[in-house]
């Protein structure tokens, strides 16, 4: 009579003929190729990101103050920003990085095309908010964020991950988060006036299509579902970072 | 003769939630269940995952005690589904909201278009023809679900169905608001648009009921073990030579047809994500299907002939 089944569900996914790997190591990481190319692709954002850091350090030093600082950066940050939309095609197809808590593919996304839309359908679209502060709010967060990590999962990947940078990856976001969110929102208040005056990106009835569009209504929904999404990021977060700071021998063991 | 003893641990605490001495060897896993009701009334069956493992898959009620994995002493471990709620109820009332809502819409109640366009109606023959085509869709689900349809899971959890009302009443509304809209264009193509639409809707939805037919003649005898679908004499049947879910293409054509007929954005949408749905679910019973059936015919795909 069989015993509870140590075999019986997990031993041959199909993959019976493969006896070589032991079945601990199929779970874990990527090949050695995939290993490459997600290094790489992390390394270039990190350098990316870096740019625009120093980009913005240097605009600032030259002018003398820190207003309107956003057009010394515009081009890498739409380039990197968007760069990240990649990153969600990976997560999805891959579940590759090793010996870190696994977050959810959805709030990664969510958070990738919130950024992608502050960036191109609010900066770049509504040209008089480009010179407002807010905006050098959120590329910081971001900027600080990102190179964080970035670095994080470059190190990772070659599985020499510098506690500092753990650290910080967990850390920091307890102020960066709220700032980049400020910054975002106040971005977005700002455009509206010039949304409704322009009409920007809206269509109204009648028309053969028998849609309408407000586009000014749209960015309040958008500012009104921060209400319920970011506690719910932040507390995630939190809670990561719990999971995370407090396993770290574990996590070394778990390789 | 050995009897079995089963003791029932929380799946995430593991602590012991009852013990069962003296269990027949062929107990079915659904006599378990009415046994673990009985100590717990507050979980009645429909809402008791019994699994092997943890994190494991529900074991279904026919299950047989000495047929599982487990030795004469077995483990099982309970997790709570949470409220259930049947299917049959969960289609009525997902279908009847879509029904009335565009009621709603269609008789242009004072709070949808203000109080000027109250209770006024279109001057556009379409509107009308839209408003018959979308109630006989509805009702003709109803009708399917109550003397058709028959359902292999008793129940799905309560919160889904708070879920899906949103999204299947709030699009109803939101399309419901253009097509009967004071400044509603008809087609650009007039007649001969709005005529090729309507052939093709009820094509469709002939085809949709046929394929309900069948699937459901394939359970007539109540019996609980799947079979391959086949085509039937009704030459909409024979859309399962190209297509293992026929019903779910002649779904999705219903709502092309639709979107053609009142040329509005909105449906467009709707009918884009029902197909995508429908191709999940589609891809999903295909792969059941096929690793259900040795025989499963090859040229088969799940809902495009040939592409998809």
């Amino acid at each position: 009579m069989a015993v509870s089944g140590s075999g019986s569900s997990r031993a041959d996914n199909g993959y019976g003929s493969q006896q070589q790997q032991p079945p601990s190591r199929r779970r874990k990481g990527p090949g050695a190729l995939a290993t490459a190319y997600l290094v790489i692709y992390n390394v270039v954002m990190t350098a990316g990101w870096l740019v625009i850091a120093v980009g913005l350090v240097r605009a600032y030093l030259a002018k003398g103050s820190y207003h309107n600082l956003y057009y010394s950066i515009e081009k890498p940050l739409k380039f990197f920003q968007t760069g990240a939309l990649l990153e969600v095609g990976l997560f999805t197809n891959c579940k590759y990085l090793p010996g870190i808590v696994p977050s959810s593919v959805v709030l990664t996304a969510f958070q990738v095309m919130s950024r992608v839309f502050l960036t191109w359908a609010v900066t770049h679209s509504v040209k008089e908010v480009q010179t407002e502060d807010s905006v050098l709010l959120f590329v910081v967060a971001w900027t600080v964020t990102e190179i964080i990590r970035y670095s994080f999962y470059t190190f990772s990947l070659l599985n020499h991950l510098p506690y500092l940078i753990k650290w910080a990856r967990y850390t920091l976001f307890i102020v960066l988060y709220p700032m980049g969110v400020s910054g975002e929102l106040l971005t977005i208040y700002a455009a509206l006036p010039f949304v409704r005056q322009s009409g920007l990106y809206s269509i109204s009835l009648p028309n053969k299509y028998n849609f309408s569009f407000d586009y000014y209504t749209f960015l309040i929904l958008v500012m009104i579902s921060y209400i319920p999404i970011f506690p719910q990021l932040y507390f995630h977060m939190l809670h990561q970072r719990r999971k995370v700071l407090s396993h770290t021998e574990e996590h070394k063991k778990s390789e | 003769f050995v009897s079995y003893q089963v003791e029932i641990l929380d799946w995430k605490t593991k602590e012991q939630l009852c013990f069962l001495d003296k269990v027949e060897p062929n107990a079915t896993i659904r006599e378990i269940r009415l046994m673990f009701h009985k100590l717990y009334p507050q979980w009645y069956p429909a809402r008791q995952s019994i699994k092997l493992d943890p994190k494991g898959k529900s074991l279904r009620d026919a299950e047989i005690l000495q047929h599982l994995p487990v030795g004469t002493t077995a483990t099982l471990y309970f997790k709570d589904l949470g409220p259930q709620i049947g299917w049959t109820t969960v289609f009525l009332i997902e279908y009847t909201g879509p029904l009335f809502i565009y009621f709603l819409f269609y008789f242009r109640m004072p709070f949808v278009y203000g109080l000027d366009e109250r209770f006024t109606s279109s001057p556009h023959p379409v509107v009308n023809l839209a408003c018959i085509c979308h109630s006989f869709h509805y009702i003709k689900r109803l009708i399917e679900t109550v003397f058709v349809h028959r359902f292999s899971h008793g129940t799905m959890p309560l919160r889904n169905i708070v879920k899906n009302c949103l999204y299947y009443w709030g699009f109803a509304a939101w399309l419901a608001y253009y097509i009967n809209h004071p400044l509603y264009t008809p087609p650009s193509y007039g007649k001969k648009q709005i005529n090729f639409a309507v052939i093709m809707f009820l094509l469709c939805e002939a085809g949709n009921f046929s394929i309900h037919v069948a699937l459901s003649d394939l359970q007539r005898n109540g019996s609980k073990t799947r079979k391959i679908p086949y085509p039937t004499k009704n030459p909409f049947t024979w859309l399962f030579f190209f297509v293992s879910c026929p019903n779910y293409t002649y779904e999705v054509g219903t709502w092309i047809s639709f979107t053609i007929m009142t040329q509005c954005v909105p449906v467009g949408l709707f009918t884009f994500l029902c197909f995508i749905q429908m191709t999940i679910w589609a891809k999903d019973k295909h792969c059941t299907y096929l690793r259900e059936f040795k025989d499963y015919p090859s040229v088969r795909m799940p809902i495009i002939p040939f592409l998809l």
